[in-house]
């Protein structure tokens, strides 16, 4: 071992050669140079698409097609108060939100006894419970389409203010019920032993002394869920007919099928539907970024 | 002394999970199930009573329009594949490097486009495409490269391509944060062994990194193919699977004979066939790449 180490130092100094470093340095600065450029331009790429459509729906019609790139020489909020308008972004926005709240809290409660449950007892079909949940993560959602159209026409509670709550919520537990089981493993038993031991009973227990442990998992799901159920698209064209029961994702899509395209007007509205992640993201990017990619390698 | 706190009984336990197995079961479960009885039934919507046995699964299999799109989900799935993964992989290895400034800047704004819902990115990418307002024609023209100028969305040969980047695009920095993860688990002590051994970083990333990565890319493989089989928002507001059927993915196929053609019988044998390549292929390549793996 020692001697290894000896060589090492030996031939570190016989080798310095000051020219070599010189060089090796200089290419080093111009490699570095090349790679920031080249980074920055990607991540140009990634915000310019948005960047653009911002500054454009503040343009008129007529100043876009007559230069698209350039800045608006005047800011024309008319785009706006018209998109909100034509969209009915009140409602969209509205409905987007309660959908997403009620949605999300009720994955959260649902997973995390869930999970606890799956996690801590043994008992008989344990096994069958995990595989179906397992299953949830496999299918192509959109192969249950019809026959989630047809159940809910059949026993009426399609097309109804809570309707798109229930997809919403039965997409997204899966994910959030093994990332949260995957957690409660790692806390140790011998914490809910002292519990019990005090007189703690199971619900308390749960929900006393290991829910606030999960506060990591549950940040996490919460990402997961919220952006799942803010952006689900498929489910909410199909299951709700009702203008005023729309989706933002619904209500996007059916606005360019109404209207002559006028594409400042229409950049206005997608600003003023992706808004609401934009400042979520600007908020809690580093819980976002963490989250997703803790949802995506568990998965 | 283990109180029924720590074993519940078995009433208690089913308790909890009930509210959860009712909503599961209802939305998922049963549709599961009904969509195969429908895929029996000649079914326009309303009563189900005109059985047909295999007839639309035979219809299936000598549907050209349906393997059509099977094969454009292939094409979709292998390039997504590509770029995706591979894109994600090389940015991940620059943004980690010692050498990169404004690392966090770069991972937010490479991110970010994956928060975005698909329906906007499509339209925003539709507009992208557009022959008058278009950036990416103007950007081809201001580089005086003109003659490569195509209608992006309305032709049928490039159509599939013109779809697939926008999607390439918005996740390249979900697999990026992936394989930054995974790179910053690697413990340092081995890249500096191997500067001692006077590698270089080329060397470096072919013998420790990509190795060392080899579950990573495993299983950010798995969750490529299984979220790109899922894809449909983009395409439904950037074409609706047109010109003709030369965006046809299979998901958009079901929706457009169910819901357009109200051929919700045939539609529900789509969807079981969709089912049964995507539950193969996620299985298939599962088992060649290791099955160790969970």
């Amino acid at each position: 071992m020692n001697t290894t180490t000896v060589v090492d130092k030996q031939t570190k100094q016989t080798n310095p050669n000051l020219k070599k470093v010189k060089t090796s340095n200089g290419i080093k600065r111009t490699a570095s140079l090349i790679l920031n450029v080249f980074l920055f331009l990607l991540s140009a790429t990634c915000l310019f698409p948005i960047i653009w459509v911002a500054y454009s729906s503040l343009k008129t019609q007529k100043e876009f097609s007559l230069n698209i790139i350039s800045l608006p020489t005047q800011f024309h909020f008319q785009n706006f108060i018209d998109a909100i308008e034509i969209t009915n972004m009140g409602t969209l926005l509205f409905n987007s939100t309660y959908v997403t709240v009620i949605s999300v809290v009720l994955t959260l409660v649902l997973g995390f006894v869930t999970a606890y449950v799956l996690s801590r007892f043994t008992f008989k079909g344990r096994a069958i419970v995990y595989t179906l949940f397992l299953l949830g993560m496999l299918i192509p959602i959109h192969s249950l389409l019809i026959p989630i159209f047809a159940l809910f026409n059949s026993v009426n509670i399609a097309n109804k203010w809570y309707t798109l709550i229930f997809p919403n919520v039965a997409f997204n537990l899966p994910i959030v019920i093994f990332l949260i089981e995957n957690f409660i493993r790692t806390i140790p038993k011998e914490l809910e032993e002292a519990a019990y031991i005090d007189g703690s009973s199971m619900l308390k227990t749960m929900f006393y002394i290991i829910l606030p442990i999960c506060k990591p998992v549950l940040a996490t799901a919460l990402v997961l869920s919220f952006l799942h159920t803010w952006n689900e698209f498929p489910f909410a064209l199909v299951l709700i007919n009702d203008q005023n029961l729309r989706t933002i994702p619904v209500g996007l899509a059916n606005f360019t099928s109404s209207f002559t395209v006028n594409y400042p007007q229409l950049m206005a509205a997608l600003v003023i539907a992706i808004l609401p992640v934009v400042i979520v993201y600007l908020v809690a990017n580093k819980q976002i970024i963490k989250g997703m990619a803790a949802g995506a390698i568990k998965s | 002394m283990k109180s029924s706190a720590l074993r519940p009984k078995w009433y208690v336990i089913w308790g909890l999970l009930l509210p959860t197995i009712l909503l599961y079961g209802f939305v998922v479960i049963i549709p599961l199930f009904n969509s195969i009885r429908y895929s029996f039934y000649k079914w326009m919507g309303g009563p189900l009573n005109n059985f047909v046995g295999l007839d639309n699964y035979s219809r299936l299999i000598h549907d050209d329009e349906f393997w059509g799109s099977f094969q454009h989900t292939m094409l979709f799935v292998v390039l997504c594949i590509l770029g995706q993964i591979g894109i994600g992989f090389l940015l991940a290895i620059f943004v980690n490097s010692k050498l990169a400034k404004f690392q966090s800047f770069h991972r937010i704004s490479i991110f970010f486009p994956v928060v975005v819902s698909a329906v906007v990115i499509g339209f925003i990418w539709s507009i992208i495409y557009n022959k008058d307002v278009g950036i990416l024609n103007w950007v081809l023209q201001s580089f005086n490269l003109d003659n490569l100028i195509v209608p992006w969305l309305d032709d049928p040969k490039y159509v599939m391509y013109s779809v697939t980047a926008p999607i390439i695009w918005q996740y390249i920095g979900l697999y990026m944060i992936i394989f930054l993860a995974s790179l910053q688990s690697i413990p340092q002590s081995l890249f500096e062994a191997a500067e001692i051994d006077g590698a270089s970083g080329w060397k470096k990333t072919i013998h420790i990194t990509i190795p060392m990565l080899n579950g990573t890319f495993l299983v950010a493989l798995m969750l490529c193919i299984a979220g790109n089989m899922k894809a449909f928002d983009h395409i439904f507001v950037m074409t609706g699977g047109g010109p003709g059927n030369s965006s046809m993915l299979m998901s958009l196929y079901a929706y457009t004979m169910s819901f357009d053609r109200m051929q919700m019988g045939y539609g529900s044998a789509i969807s079981i066939g969709m089912l049964v390549i995507s539950l193969t292929i996620i299985g298939l390549s599962r088992k060649l790449l290791g099955g160790n793996q969970s």
